[in-house]
């Protein structure tokens, strides 16, 4: 309890770091900030490219069906192995000031956060630009999504990035783990294609409603059945809390360790 | 903990594992298990000791002795292996200066990224805004990008946001050496006002004297443990005779003294001789003055010395061979006849290089009645490339001091050649019966 209420004393340093980041990420280049918009809507185009003239995947409207399940995916791969190395990157603050350490795969994880938001205009203009007819109640559980999401992200970013700083190969085996969860969860391609027996198994996969829910309120134009959040909900709480304790106990040794 | 300590360290004791071949690969960790051997150096030992609210107290000790992990265990960036550190307000760590700088983003906007990470609120940031600004002299620059400042404007800039966060604590770890010699005094002179504001202060620093000028105590930290615990000056000469004669034990050779060290010694020794040749009454001016040697009767105050080269502009540093140009002006509390002139020039060791006065010049004495100047112009200065302090003084009559001032003014020489040594000598060749081409 204590270790919030200092986090939330903390909550400009968040802000700032998040803030630093996003203003460094596009620094110098001609379109700057532009860039948050016009990078999602080229992957579109090229998946469009790749999925309507080559591969064929058989479902309708399949630039959307990707797109609007990629969009929420690199956020989460982003927050595994990005997260997983956000400790080492800043490991001069760590050996230098004294602050909450929490703070630093927090930033991480909500300025790529923020950058999926951005994404997420374009997302829901390509949707309703290609004819879903979106429903209030969708639009209203959008944010329900996304924080379910985002706790999942940030519990897994603070379990590897304390981790990772003491044992290095965390970083890239962590890598390899998000490749394989890309084709565990249905994002390139439809849940039917799964076959029956693996179905079970396939289920436990905690982003897989995520995705799904997403897909609901922006591909099929409907209001999601949160129940089937449930899990993936509580998952994320377990990894939070998880997080917290792993990152509390380990964070005592950073400062040697670095 | 009682209302009055600020800071209370309790039996701490802290390990570093030192590996003699690390290993953190996968493959490392289960192949070469046994390979990861390491020993375990005890940094600290069971140390404790209390700081009270409103101490400024400086952590002394040779490299490696553990202050700068004390400093870090207190701070909360290490945890104690055992013991505990209890702190009473808000702490601030000056162990980095600058810290989460975003060369790209403005001054102002590092402000606040910098302030945030101290963990300064925005409305906290707002309200000492102005402060940090002022004191970092960089109003006309403040809204260009970080990335265009010198490293100067960058420390200053840094120093500022650290200075101002008004903690009740503050731990500074060798960061006084930041920026020019005039930034330096101000930093100096903030320190001063926040220890009066009673603020505790905690200071590693292996300058002795920076420690003798802002603390009341000193705790000498040796082998983990401490060894002295006192007024900086009693603490400071034990620890001076402990590491000479280490130094001495190890055959004369230089352990690990840093040459400030060396200097300093030869300093208090300078400055003991020179009470010992002081009368009385000087003596007790001097302590007066709050170890600053100046005294005199003071019928007359020299208020300004300005050094220079022929334009009369003021600078610093003098090119060997230069002539040198000290204009003094003084003011007249009350006048004074026969009155002589003096200066005198002095290495940082305390060495007088040279000294004279109107009187030993064969000069006319003066009767002083109203305020005024004079100019001492040096020629040719052959002092060879290193610091040196200059001395002035008003007497009157045989010899009695009015305005005393020892180490008024400072100034360094360079030289574009690379020849040695303490003076500059004139010289020629002649090479048997041909003279050196001129």
């Amino acid at each position: 309890m204590n270790k919030l209420k200092e986090i939330y004393e903390y909550r400009l340093m968040v802000y700032s770091l998040v803030k630093r980041d996003l203003r460094g990420k596009y620094k110098g280049s001609v379109l700057g900030f532009m860039w948050t918009f016009v990078n999602p809507l080229l992957q579109l185009l090229v998946y469009n490219m790749v999925f309507s003239i080559i591969m064929r995947a058989g479902v309708e409207k399949f630039y959307l069906y990707l797109f609007v399940g990629l969009i929420p995916w690199l956020f989460f791969s982003a927050a595994i192995t990005g997260g997983s190395t956000c400790i080492i990157a800043q490991k001069d603050l760590i050996k230098k000031i004294r602050f909450p350490r929490e703070i630093i795969p927090i930033s991480f994880v909500t300025s790529q956060f923020v950058n999926m938001l951005l994404s997420f205009i374009v997302v829901i203009i390509v949707s309703v630009v290609s004819g879903v007819k979106l429903t209030v109640g969708g639009i209203l559980c959008l944010p329900v999504i996304m924080l379910v999401e985002y706790m999942m992200a940030l519990g897994i970013a603070l379990i590897s990035s304390s981790l990772t700083v003491y044992f290095r190969d965390l970083e890239h085996i962590l890598a390899i783990v998000a490749m394989a969860w890309l084709y565990a969860t249905p994002i390139c391609y439809p849940e039917t294609m799964v076959p029956e027996k693996y179905l079970s198994l396939y289920r436990l996969n905690p982003v897989t409603p995520v995705v799904n829910a997403y897909r609901d309120v922006l591909y099929y134009g409907k209001t999601p059945d949160l129940t089937t959040l449930l899990l993936a909900a509580g998952i994320g709480l377990i990894t939070i809390l998880l997080g917290v304790l792993i990152f509390g106990k380990l964070q005592r040794r950073f400062a040697e360790e670095l | 903990m009682e209302d009055n300590v600020a800071i209370r360290v309790s039996n701490l004791t802290k390990k570093f594992k030192v590996y003699y071949d690390k290993g953190r690969s996968l493959k490392e960790v289960i192949l070469f298990r046994n390979r990861n051997k390491h020993e375990v150096r005890t940094v600290l030992n069971d140390v404790s000791f209390d700081i009270k609210k409103g101490e400024a107290v400086g952590l002394i000790g040779h490299n490696g002795c553990g202050k700068s992990t004390l400093l870090k265990l207190i701070s909360g960036i290490l945890y104690p292996d055992s013991g505990s550190v209890e702190i009473a307000g808000r702490v601030s760590s000056l162990l980095e200066l600058g810290a989460g700088f975003h060369p790209d983003m403005s001054g102002r906007e590092n402000i606040y990224i910098n302030a945030s990470i101290f963990g300064l609120t925005r409305e906290e940031i707002e309200a000492r805004l102005q402060t940090i600004i002022d004191f970092s002299e960089l109003h006309g620059f403040i809204d260009n990008p970080v990335r265009t400042y010198s490293s100067g404007m960058y420390m200053r800039l840094a120093f500022s946001v650290a200075i101002n966060v008004d903690a009740d604590v503050l731990l500074i770890d060798e960061i006084l050496a930041v920026g020019d010699a005039n930034f330096q005094a101000k930093c100096f002179s903030k320190l001063q006002e926040i220890k009066e504001k009673g603020t505790t202060i905690v200071i590693v620093s292996h300058s002795l004297s920076q420690i003798e000028n802002i603390c009341d105590r000193s705790i000498w930290i040796n082998e983990g443990v401490i060894k002295a615990d006192g007024t900086p000056l009693a603490v400071h000469s034990e620890y001076l005779d402990f590491m000479n004669e280490q130094r001495q034990a190890a055959g004369g050779k230089a352990l690990d003294i840093p040459p400030e060290y060396v200097a300093y010694m030869q300093e208090r020794r300078y400055k003991e001789n020179l009470k010992l040749s002081m009368i009385p009454e000087q003596q007790a001016a001097v302590e007066a003055n709050g170890g600053q040697y100046r005294w005199g009767s003071g019928e007359v105050k020299i208020t300004s010395i300005t050094a220079s080269g022929p334009d009369g502009v003021g600078k610093r540093l003098f090119e060997v061979g230069s002539d040198v140009y000290f204009k003094v002006h003084y003011h007249v509390e009350k006048p004074i006849k026969d009155a002589v002139f003096g200066i005198g020039f002095f290495r940082n060791s305390g060495e007088n290089l040279y000294g004279t006065n109107t009187r030993i010049d064969g000069k006319p004495n003066f009767d002083i009645d109203e305020d005024g100047e004079f100019t001492i112009i040096m020629r040719k200065i052959p002092l060879m490339p290193d610091q040196y302090t200059v001395s002035f003084s008003i007497e009157y009559g045989d010899g009695v001091p009015v305005d005393y001032w020892k180490d008024a003014l400072k100034i360094d020489t360079y030289r574009k050649t690379p020849d040695v040594g303490g003076f500059f000598m004139e010289h020629d060749w002649e090479y048997g019966e041909h003279k050196a081409q001129d």
